[in-house]
C-alpha cells in the first residue's frame, strides 16, 4: 500500500518548510525510521524520517521547493507483511508527546483557586497585561509559567467575550492561529492590546492572500480636472436632492465597474485549475470603521447609475460606520476598491481581497504641475490629480490586461463623460 | 522520561571533531541510553555554512581563508553562514524535544534566546530577542549589535547544533562573511558591551551563567 509521507508541523507557528535536500531516491529501499529528506525552515533544518519500511516510489517535491505544511513530500510503497503504518504525518511530530505527562498539559482551569507555579516577573507581568494566570501554558521547568508565556498569551488571547464559547478544560487549549508571528519579550511601559475577533480576521485573510497569491503592483496617474468639473457642476442639485455631498468615489467606481466589463479577467477567481470570470459585478468598498476594516459590497454595481451608485455607497459607509450592516452585505464581492480618503498619500497597494484577483487604492487628489499641449504649445498648467494604484493576482492576470485595464479607468475618468 | 539536562564543557575542539562527539550523543539519546546534553565548547577559527547559506555571503575564497587558518565547513542545520573561534561560548543542545512536550521548533528557538537573554543580563549586559530575526542581540538602541546566533537541526524531534555567543571574540572576526546573511547587523561581543567593566574571567562566567540558564529550563520534570 502506498504511503504518503507528509510535512509534518514543526511548530505552531511553522507553515512551511523548503525541501533542501532528499536523502533517499526512486526505488530505494528505506527501513523505519530512517531519514528521507531534509527540510529546513527559519533557523532549523530538520531531517524527516520514514513513518513505514518500503521502497521509495515518487518524490514529489523538488529540493529548493517551498510547500506548506501537510504537503506529500513522497510516496512510499509500504512493504508487505510490515506493520501498519504510523500515521504519516505525525512522523517527528507526535511520535512521542504523551500530552498529559508535559508540563503543558497541565490542565489549570480545573484549578481555578489556585495559581500555577509562575516566576516572579511572569507574576508580575501578568497582573500588568491583566492576564490570568491560570489560563496560561507555563513552558519553563516543571511547567512553571514564565515571562514568555505571559507574554504569549497575551499576544494571543481573545477579548473576554470570547471566552465562554472556547473549550473548557484540558487539551490543545489555543487554537492554531492562522497567520504565523513570533514571540516578543514585554518590556516595562508597553501596552499589550487583545486582537479583537475582526482584528484576527483581518489578520488572518491579509496573510492568507499573500501566501497564495502573488501581487503584482502598476500605477496610473490620473487629471481628475473633468470629474472635477461635473462634480461642481452638479454638487448644488445633487445635495439638494440627495441629502449628502457628491464625493469623487462614486465617479471612481463608474469608471472601474466599466472598465471591468471589458476585461472580464478582473472581475475572476482563481480555482484550483480554472479561472472563473464572473457575470455579476458586485464591488466591495474597504471602509475603516472604528472597530476596524470591513468591506461593504454594491451589488450589481453595473446596473447602477452615477447617482445611484453615490446613494448605494453613502448608504453602505452610513451603515458601516453605525454597524447597522448584515452578513450578506459583507460577502460576495467580486473586485475591491479602497478608498483611504483625504489622508490616503500619494499611493499604495492594497492587499488582494481573496478569493478576487484585483484591487484597486485611491491616492489623495492634490492638484501638481503638469505638462500639457496647450495650442501646439507645451506648457507647464496645475490640474488636480489623483493616483490610482492596481494590486493584481498574476496567477490570473497577466501584466497587458492588468495595464489595459488600469488605462482604460484612466480614459474613462480623464474623459469625465458622466451622467448625472 | 527524560531526566535533568547534562552539561558537558568540552574545551576548545575542532568542528567536526565535536560534530562527532554531538552525532554520538544524538545516538545515544535516541537509543534510550543517553540524557538530554548540553555540549558546551570552543572551536578553533572555523566558518560554518547552513543549508540556506547564499554563497555571496561568504566573501573571500576558502582559499584565501584557508592560508589564514581558518576553515570553512558544512554544517546541517537551518541558520544562514556563521563564524566561530575562540572566545566564543558554543553549545550544543542534544535534546529529545517531544519527550519533553515540547515539540515546536519556533518555541525552542525562542527559548533559547530566552535563556541567553537570562544569562547575559547576569553578567551585566542588557540584551533581547528581535522579532523576525533569531538570535540575541544587545538592548542598546541604534544599529542591531548581535550576540548570539542560533541555528538546530532536527532528527525527528531530537535537537542537535545550537547556539554561538560572543564573549570575547574580537568582533573583527566576521569579516569574511555577511553573518546569518543580515548584512544590516554588526556582530559584537560581551566584552565589547561590557567595555572597561568587563571580568578577567568573564568566559568562565558566561559559561557557568549559561549552563545554569538552561539547566533551569530543562531541569528534571
Amino acid at each position: 500500500m502506498p504511503v504518503a509521507v507528509e510535512l509534518p508541523s514543526l511548530g505552531e507557528s511553522v507553515v512551511e518548510g523548503t525541501v533542501s535536500r532528499w536523502l533517499v531516491k526512486e526505488g530505494d529501499r528505506v527501513a523505519l525510521d530512517q531519514p528521507l529528506v531534509e527540510v529546513t525552515t527559519d533557523k532549523v533544518d530538520a531531517e524527516i524520517p520514514a513513518p513505514v519500511a518500503g521502497i521509495v516510489q515518487k518524490i514529489l517535491v523538488a529540493e529548493g521547493q517551498t510547500v506548506a505544511v501537510g504537503a506529500a513530500l513522497v510516496m512510499i510503497e509500504a512493504e508487505a507483511g510490515s506493520e501498519a503504518p504510523r500515521k504519516p504525518a505525525s512522523a517527528p511530530a507526535a511520535a512521542a508527546a504523551p500530552q498529559a505527562a508535559t508540563p503543558q498539559a497541565a490542565p489549570p482551569r480545573e484549578t481555578p483557586s489556585e495559581l500555577p507555579p509562575a516566576t516572579p516577573l511572569a507574576r508580575r507581568l501578568a497582573e500588568e497585561a491583566k492576564v490570568d494566570l491560570r489560563s496560561v501554558t507555563g513552558t519553563g521547568a516543571a511547567g512553571r509559567v514564565t515571562k514568555q508565556d505571559v507574554a504569549l498569551h497575551a499576544s494571543e488571547r481573545r477579548p473576554p467575550a470570547a471566552e465562554p464559547g472556547s473549550a473548557p478544560g484540558p487539551g490543545p487549549a489555543a487554537p492554531r492561529p492562522g497567520y504565523g508571528y513570533l514571540s516578543y519579550s514585554l518590556q516595562p511601559g508597553d501596552r499589550v492590546v487583545p486582537m479583537t475577533p475582526l482584528r484576527r480576521l483581518v489578520a488572518e485573510h491579509m496573510v492568507l492572500s499573500k501566501r497564495v497569491s502573488p501581487h503584482v503592483g502598476t500605477v496610473a496617474e490620473i487629471d481628475m480636472s473633468g470629474v472635477t468639473k461635473v462634480r461642481d457642476a452638479h454638487k448644488r442639485t445633487f445635495e439638494q436632492d440627495h441629502g449628502f455631498g457628491l464625493s469623487f468615489l462614486p465617479f471612481v467606481v463608474h469608471a472601474s465597474v466599466r472598465a471591468l466589463r471589458e476585461y472580464p479577467r478582473l472581475n475572476a477567481s482563481v480555482l484550483e485549475d480554472a479561472i472563473v470570470e464572473k457575470k455579476d459585478i458586485h464591488i466591495g468598498i474597504a471602509v475603516e470603521t472604528e472597530k476596524g476594516l470591513v468591506v461593504p459590497v454594491v451589488r450589481h454595481a453595473d446596473r447602477l447609475s452615477l447617482a445611484g451608485l453615490a446613494q448605494a455607497l453613502e448608504d453602505l459607509a452610513n451603515r458601516a460606520r453605525s454597524k447597522r450592516l448584515s452578513a450578506d452585505e459583507l460577502k460576495g464581492g467580486s473586485f475591491t476598491i479602497s478608498n483611504p480618503g483625504r489622508h490616503g498619500n500619494m499611493y499604495g497597494f492594497a492587499i488582494i481581497n481573496q478569493p478576487q484577483v484585483g484591487i484597486l487604492r485611491m491616492g489623495e487628489i492634490v492638484k501638481r504641475p503638469v505638462v500639457r499641449t496647450l495650442d501646439g504649445q507645451d506648457a507647464i498648467v496645475i490640474r488636480p490629480i489623483m493616483h490610482l494604484a492596481l494590486s493584481y493576482d498574476h496567477r490570473a492576470v497577466d501584466g497587458a490586461p492588468a495595464n489595459g485595464f488600469l488605462h482604460r479607468i484612466r480614459e474613462l475618468l480623464e474623459e469625465a463623460e458622466f451622467d448625472l | 522520561m527524560p531526566g535533568a539536562l547534562h552539561v558537558e564543557w568540552l574545551g576548545r575542539i575542532a568542528w567536526v571533531d565535536a560534530l562527532e562527539a554531538q552525532m554520538k550523543r544524538v545516538e545515544a539519546r535516541r537509543a534510550g541510553a543517553g540524557p538530554d546534553t548540553l555540549l558546551l565548547l570552543e572551536h578553533p577559527p572555523v566558518i560554518t555554512l547552513g543549508r540556506r547559506t547564499d554563497p555571496a555571503h561568504l566573501l573571500e575564497s576558502r582559499a584565501a581563508l584557508a592560508a589564514r587558518g581558518i576553515d570553512v565547513v558544512e554544517a546541517a542545520r537551518g541558520g544562514s553562514v556563521t563564524y566561530h573561534g575562540p572566545g566564543q561560548l558554543v553549545g550544543y543542545l542534544v535534546i529529545d524535544l517531544a519527550a519533553r512536550g515540547a515539540a515546536d521548533v519556533h518555541r525552542f528557538l525562542r527559548s533559547i534566546e530566552a535563556d541567553l537573554i537570562a544569562a547575559i543580563q547576569k553578567l551585566g549586559v542588557a540584551a533581547r530577542a528581535q522579532p523576525g530575526r533569531t538570535g540575541v542581540f544587545a538592548a542598546a538602541s541604534g544599529r542591531p549589535r548581535k550576540l548570539a546566533s542560533i541555528g538546530i537541526g532536527l532528527r525527528g524531534w531530537l535537537s542537535f547544533h545550537g547556539f554561538a555567543l560572543n564573549v570575547t571574540l574580537d568582533p573583527s572576526e566576521y569579516a569574511p562573511i555577511v553573518p546569518c546573511g543580515l548584512a544590516d547587523v554588526a556582530m559584537s561581543s560581551l566584552v565589547r558591551e561590557l567595555g572597561a567593566s568587563a571580568p578577567a574571567d568573564l568566559m568562565d562566567r558566561t559559561r557557568a551563567a549559561v549552563a545554569e540558564a538552561f539547566a533551569a529550563r530543562w531541569e528534571a520534570p
